[in-house]
Parts: C-alpha cells; sequence; structure tokens
C-alpha cells in the first residue's frame, strides 16, 4: 500500500494530542482537566472529547475561580459545562476570599499564589486527583521550554526541574513515587498560532473577549485594562476611555493587559496573530512582576 | 480544511478569505507534501563550536520572528560591530545564571510553511542522556564541529548516539569555515573524516557543508566566498528531511492504549497507528493472543473513516470481541509483532542510581507496563572508540547491551524493523523513575502461548466481589485489587480486564533475581 494521504500540521499536532491523552487516561488512576476558559482550554477539551470518542470524557474539568474572571469567562464555562454536558468541578480558595486577597490591594505574585496556586492546591488535594491535564505550551515562555509531557510534582504540589524525568519517543512514564502527582500537557507541541488555526478549522466557540469591541478602560503602567465591574479604583489622572480593544490571552481582568484592534471575528483575530509582532505573555502582568516569576511560580505548584 | 470552512456559512471564517488565510498558513493540502511537515532538529556540539550563533542564524534567517524579537537583538552589538546571534537562543541563560538546570529546550521556529522543532541540550552535565533523548525525538541531526579542530571524539560520540537511537539523516555542519580562510582543502580532509566516521551507522543520508554562522555563509544562502561549494545549503538539506508518516512502506502496527465503550454495545480498541495502515474490512492480529478478527469501523470524531495510517489516533471497532485490552499490538496476519518474554536491549542508562541487580523493574514498551524478573548487562559500548566491551554492570551515561527477561510475555518488535513498537524504556518499580531507554535488538519468541490464565472482567467484577459498587470508584478497585492479590497468592496467573496496569503489574509477588 502506497502512502496516499499528506497528513497537515494540525492533524499531526492533534493526533499527538490524543495520544497524550489516551496515555494519561490509562495510566493514571484519577485524572482532572484543568479548565480555564480561555482558547488554550477550548482546544484541551475539544481534544480531550475526540480522544475518548464515543465515550463521554472519563474525567471531570476543574475551574480555579479566583473571583476575579470576566464575568464573560464564566457565562462561556457555565455554557459550555451544560452544552457538553461536563462534569465540571469550581473551586474557590475560601480563605484567600475569606482574607479579601485581592489583585487591586495587594502585589499581583501575591494575589495569585493564593488564589490560584493555593487554590489549585486545595482542590487536587481534597478530590484526590493524582493528574492534572493543562493547556501550557512549550513556546509561551522560557521556563516552560525544557517542560515535560508528563510533568511530576511532589507531595507538596513542588516542581523539581532538576530531577525530571527523561522522556524518549512518545513513551510516556506515569508511574507515580509515593506521594507525587502528575502535570499533564497534551499541547506541549503547540505555538500560539496552531491553536488558533485549529479554533478556526474546528469552527470552535471562544469566550467573545478574544474578539474586538468598544470596552470601557484604563491606562495604566503602559497596558490597557478593561474594567469588568465597579471593584477597580482609579487612580488620580486615569480616565475610563472606550476603546476597541481584545484579549489575546485571559486571566484576572485587572491582571491582563488589553490590546487596542480592529479584529471583530476569529478570522481577522486569527490573521493578526499570525502577523503578531510582540510575544504572547506580554499581556499577563504577573509575568514581568519579578525575574525568573514563571519558573519560581512552578516550583511553588503553579500550573 | 479551507474547504470544510467554506461550507459552514455560519461561521465567522468563511469564503475564500478564510482559505487564503489557511492556504497561506499552511493548513491546506499543497501536493507538496513537505510544505507543511513539522521537522524535528536535533543540535549536537558544544558552545565552542558556535552552536548558539547557529542556531541563532537559522532563526534570523528564515524564521517568521516577531519584530519586537529582531529589535531587541540587533540593539547590541558585538565588539565587531556585528548582531550578537546567539542571543536569539538566550532565553535560557538567564535561567542558567539563577543555577538552574536546562537538559532539554524545545523551541519551535516557523519559516514560511514549515515548522522546524529545534531540539537542543545546552548544558554539559548529562550530555549522553540528554543527547540521546533529544535524538529520540529527531528526524534529522545537525552535528556541528569547529573548522580549525575538525571531527573530535565528541563527534564521534554524536555519531554513536545518533546511530543507535535510530536518527537516520545527520548533517555535519563544518562551522567557522572563515578561520581556516575558506579553505576547501581542510573541508573535503573533514569531510573524509566524518564519511569514515558515518559508514560504521546506518545513516541513510549524511551531508557534510561549510558553513560561516557569524555571517550565514551557507546556512539560508550560498556563500559567495566559498564559490568551490556547490551542495546544498544547510536549510536546503533541512528541507530534504521526508515528513514522517510520508513513507508507508512498513506493515501495519497499532499498539492499543485503552478500551473506549458506549452503551448499549459499542467496544472499541483506540490507539495511534504506528506503522503502516489499516483498512475496514481488513484482518487484524493481536500478537499476544494470536486471535484474529476483522475491522468493522475505524471510528473518530470527525466520522468513520475508510483506513487509518501512519500517526493516525484512532478507534478501532472488530466484529469479534477479542478481549483485548491496554498493551496488545494489532497487527496484519502475515507480519505480525512478536510475543516474548526474552529480549537483548540497547540501553542508554539514564539514572543517578548505577545499575543495581535487585533493583525491581518494569519494561515499558508502547503501551504495556511489564514487569522484569532480569537484566544482564553484557557489555558496554566505548564511545570514543566505537567498540563493545564487555561489562556486567554500568553508571548513568553508559550505553549497554543487555538481556532482559521478563515476568510475562509482552507484544514487541525489533526497533530496527518497527520504531514506534521497538524502543522501550526500563521504570523503577519503586520511585516511578525512568532509569534507562533503549531499543530492542534480538527478541526470543516465547514458546506456545502463555495466556493469562484467568482475565477478571469488569462485568464479572460488577455482578461478584464488587456488586453495587460504581466501577469507576475507589472502592471497585480497592476489591478488584484485593480479590486479584487472593488469586495471584494462590498461584493463579489472573490479570484485570480493566485499562489498569498498576493493578496488573504492580501486584506480582517479586522473586529472586537471577545472577
Amino acid at each position: 500500500m502506497s502512502m496516499t494521504k499528506p497528513i497537515s500540521r494540525l492533524d499531526v499536532l492533534e493526533a499527538e494530542s490524543i495520544h497524550i491523552f489516551r496515555e494519561a487516561a490509562a495510566q493514571f488512576r484519577k485524572p482532572v482537566l484543568l479548565y480555564s476558559i480561555g482558547k488554550d482550554s477550548t482546544v484541551l477539551l475539544h481534544l480531550a472529547r475526540k480522544a475518548f470518542f464515543p465515550q463521554r470524557i472519563p474525567f471531570p474539568l476543574l475551574h480555579i475561580d479566583t473571583t476575579w474572571k470576566f464575568r464573560d469567562m464564566i457565562a462561556f464555562r457555565d455554557r459550555t459545562a451544560r452544552d457538553l454536558g461536563l462534569d465540571l468541578i469550581v473551586h474557590v480558595n475560601e480563605a484567600g476570599r475569606a482574607q479579601g486577597i485581592n489583585p487591586i490591594d495587594y502585589a499581583p505574585s501575591l494575589y495569585t499564589d493564593v488564589m490560584k496556586t493555593e487554590g489549585l492546591r486545595q482542590a487536587l488535594d481534597r478530590h484526590g486527583f493524582d493528574a492534572a491535564f493543562g493547556g501550557a505550551r512549550r513556546d509561551e515562555e522560557a521556563s516552560r521550554a525544557k517542560e515535560r509531557v508528563f510533568s511530576f510534582r511532589t507531595a507538596e504540589h513542588r516542581w523539581d526541574p532538576r530531577h525530571q524525568r527523561p522522556e524518549m519517543w512518545n513513551l510516556l512514564n506515569g508511574r507515580l513515587g509515593t506521594g507525587e502527582s502528575a502535570r499533564v500537557f497534551p499541547l506541549s507541541n503547540w505555538t500560539e498560532g496552531d491553536v488558533w488555526r485549529y479554533v478556526l478549522r474546528e469552527k470552535l466557540d471562544v469566550v467573545p473577549l478574544y474578539l474586538a469591541a468598544i470596552r470601557p478602560t484604563i491606562e495604566r503602567n503602559g497596558m490597557l485594562l478593561v474594567l469588568d465591574d465597579d471593584r477597580m479604583r482609579l487612580a488620580e489622572g486615569e480616565k475610563i476611555v472606550p476603546r476597541r480593544v481584545r484579549f489575546r490571552t485571559l486571566g484576572c481582568w485587572p491582571l491582563t493587559a488589553a490590546i487596542e484592534s480592529e479584529a471583530a471575528d476569529l478570522l481577522s483575530v486569527v490573521t493578526e496573530t499570525l502577523a503578531a509582532r510582540t510575544s504572547e505573555r506580554q499581556g499577563r502582568l504577573i509575568d514581568h512582576d519579578q525575574a525568573g516569576a514563571m519558573e519560581k511560580k512552578k516550583q511553588e505548584g503553579y500550573f | 480544511m479551507g474547504a470544510v470552512l467554506a461550507k459552514d456559512a455560519d461561521h465567522p471564517a468563511t469564503g475564500a478569505a478564510a482559505k487564503e488565510l489557511l492556504c497561506s498558513s499552511a493548513e491546506i493540502t499543497t501536493g507538496d507534501e513537505n510544505a507543511q511537515a513539522i521537522v524535528h532538529v536535533l543540535t549536537c556540539g558544544s558552545v565552542d563550536d558556535g552552536k548558539s550563533t547557529l542556531i541563532g542564524r537559522l532563526l534570523w534567517d528564515v524564521a517568521d520572528l516577531p519584530e519586537d524579537t529582531r529589535a531587541s537583538v540587533a540593539e547590541t552589538l558585538l565588539p565587531d560591530g556585528r548582531i550578537d546571534l546567539s542571543r536569539l537562543v538566550d532565553g535560557l541563560a538567564a535561567e542558567r545564571a539563577q543555577g538552574i538546570t536546562i537538559d532539554i529546550a524545545w523551541r519551535y521556529v516557523d519559516a514560511g510553511a514549515r515548522r522546524y522543532v529545534i531540539i537542543d541540550s545546552p548544558g554539559h552535565e548529562q550530555y549522553t542522556r540528554n543527547m540521546a533523548t533529544g535524538a529520540s525525538h529527531a528526524d534529522v541531526a545537525i552535528m556541528l564541529v569547529d573548522a580549525r579542530h575538525g571531527v573530535k571524539p565528541q563527534t564521534r560520540r554524536h555519531a554513536a548516539i545518533l546511530g543507535l537511537l535510530g536518527v537516520r539523516r545527520v548533517i555535519l555542519a563544518v562551522n567557522k569555515m572563515d578561520l581556516v580562510g575558506g579553505n576547501e582543502a581542510r573541508f573535503r580532509e573533514i569531510e573524509a573524516d566524518f564519511r569514515s566516521l558515518t559508514a560504521r551507522f546506518a545513516f541513510e543520508e549524511a551531508a557534510a557543508i561549510p558553513v560561516v554562522a557569524t555571517t550565514g555563509d551557507n546556512v539560508a544562502r550560498s556563500s559567495s566566498t566559498m564559490t568551490w561549494y556547490e551542495g546544498p545549503t544547510l536549510i536546503e538539506q533541512l528541507n530534504r528531511t521526508p515528513p514522517r508518516g510520508s513513507v508507508e512502506a512498513a506493515s501495519f502496527r497499532m499498539p492499543v492504549q485503552l478500551v473506549v465503550r458506549r452503551p448499549p454495545d459499542f467496544r472499541g480498541l483506540a490507539g495511534t497507528v504506528t506503522s503502516g495502515s489499516i483498512a475496514v474490512g481488513q484482518t487484524v492480529i493481536d500478537t499476544t493472543s494470536g486471535r484474529r478478527a476483522a475491522v468493522r469501523r475505524i471510528a473518530t470524531m470527525d466520522g468513520d473513516l475508510e483506513a487509518a495510517h501512519c500517526g493516525q489516533a484512532v478507534v478501532l471497532q472488530l466484529d469479534a470481541d477479542l478481549d483485548i485490552a491496554r498493551g496488545a499490538i494489532l497487527a496484519t496476519p502475515d507480519d505480525p509483532a512478536i510475543r516474548t518474554k526474552r529480549l537483548d536491549a540497547r540501553l542508554v542508562w539514564m539514572s543517578e542510581t548505577p545499575f543495581d541487580l535487585q533493583r525491581r523493574l518494569f519494561l515499558r514498551s508502547a503501551t504495556d507496563l511489564v514487569p522484569v524478573s532480569s537484566v544482564r548487562v553484557s557489555a558496554r559500548l566505548d564511545l570514543e572508540t566505537l567498540t563493545e566491551i564487555e561489562a556486567s554492570d554500568c553508571v548513568h551515561n553508559d550505553v549497554v547491551l543487555a538481556a532482559i527477561t521478563l515476568r510475562r510475555p509482552v507484544a514487541l518488535d525489533r526497533f530496527a524493523d518497527h520504531k514506534g513498537t521497538g524502543a522501550l524504556v526500563l521504570v523503577d518499580a519503586l520511585t516511578g523513575a525512568t532509569v534507562a531507554g533503549g531499543t530492542a535488538v534480538a527478541l526470543h519468541e516465547a514458546a506456545g502461548q502463555e495466556e493469562v490464565g484467568f482475565r477478571l472482567t469488569t462485568a464479572m467484577l460488577a455482578e461478584g466481589v464488587c456488586a453495587g459498587v460504581e466501577p469507576t470508584s475507589a472502592e471497585f478497585r480497592r476489591r478488584a485489587i484485593a480479590l486479584l492479590k487472593v488469586l495471584k497468592a494462590a498461584g493463579v496467573d489472573a490479570a484485570l480486564e480493566a485499562n489498569d496496569e498498576e493493578m496488573n503489574g504492580a501486584y506480582l509477588q517479586p522473586s529472586a533475581h537471577p545472577g
């Protein structure tokens, strides 16, 4: 039999991700899909559905709600869960909420540590998940470039970059040592452009915040912030200005910068992204908080 | 893909614009199957040979780099006024300064329609281990030497590891040609050394190219000074690498990852085709049981397929229930995989703990996890002289030949015949660490069909000791394991049908290691 079907780049990436999902589902006792509502999570979820079709996804989704997500994100999350009949767990770090930890009065790194990292640790421990799927890509940031597909964490959810398991061929070793759990990254080899092209190809719905629209914004530290409710206090001289903006990456609204754009439909967004002049994480304030921020966060248990 | 989109009028991306976008961004069938390929490139060499500069040069000349990246690199110049291209790859340098070891870095470089995945191990520590890991993912390797120094012992080590790990295409980049005056004789001398080295390995293609990374000569453009060189540039040579899955001469293999079910009666075998292809109606054989069935359906969420090809992740529904589970390898009956309990393997020992006969190990094949009863090292490869030396132990970064005996048969292929089902890793049973990676070089077929004596199906458990318990619950699992332990203690060779290799593998009683 001779070769007939040329396999496209997205087909190759899709098949690899499906392989990873299946390996993890077969090897881990109680996996969970960490769902963060953004485009990467959207693709991740779609691939999970494909991996087990015609069976339902054999694990739940987990959203760590920091209470500062855009309202559009929460609405999208709940609609997606309902439409697809997903088993969705929403977890809030209640201790953090009770202490009033927020991204406005506290340093972004502290806020993220409490509401996101600590929240994640709580949820994983409470439910006894031994593996969590995440949408991280190696092209996102330097410390991710060396990340494994199956990445192990100690009982305290710490990452030890010095003692990572070598991963050869596509043989994924998911055997856990005592107390260990795993993070699994099916999108490891995807780029931002791949994610968008796949969203287009598969006709996936994304949160409307990715599309340009007139939104109330303020300019702070050279970044455009969109005000999602009345919790933001304006500094002197700051004015709320309606601007046509969209987001390249979505997180907590006071920490995620928008970009001015005319791209009001998916195709325009993808076109703009593919011609992008700057790197993606520029819009994440948290990454600029301190040098080597991501590396440190990850060692402490950030995804 | 464009055609699919154009059909859907409700979607924002419709019509000619979408088609054009997707065409231009390499996501459409162009007829040129290389056009949208992903090529995995391993770079071997040290910083002294100018590796960072060469990778930087590749990025600078061919990659679709963001403008802010170009501008920031161009800001600071070297003392001689040139751009410091190595800064393009030093995103990791900051980490190095923080004392964080980078073992393997992955970079994704789009150059027009092509995607290069550049796999690099920047450090010197654990070099063999990291290079072997990188090599297992590589379609092609660039071996870098300094024209002033030529082929060094390090180059021999690189070639040996590439050869062992099945990299079939290598490129010798003879860098810093400007420092030997672009001298052809010097290049030919190095090329001849390289040829005598590569002749010892089964490389399909080995090319030597004279380059100057700092100026870009023969990297992405032909040199205007080394006019005596008429061969391809580095980029042209990289582009000759055939994309994965494009050769389909080999016979069909699909390691089963798991069983997917949908009530009332769908039971399918999920896996990725690692070799060849299979069509609806064709007969497949399960090597472990020797049983056959015909393919009834090839299911995917995008609709059923008539045939599945190498690289595709699918679900096969067979016309008979073969009671196959994870670990099986489906093949066509004319050339099945081999069922074996004894094999010879080449291993790269990766654990920092030296080889220890008493250590409890598992062998991980494509999708199986099998308890090892013994590993005997017979020879160690001297990477300097490329000779095998008799040995009975090894430490990390050693490459050895070993005889492995398993507690139960596993389905495998010789790596030389089928990469996807002939590669393996050894896993420490206690810590879960990957202690070695390797390739099956000889398989001693298991005599007769030693089937697992008794297979506990989920249905049996649900009617028996697990009655009334949710099949996915921890309690179900606990009871199943308890029963399995009782059966094994009573000497029954039992296993669970469920996709739970932990249960099936871990509870075998360890017996004394021979020797």
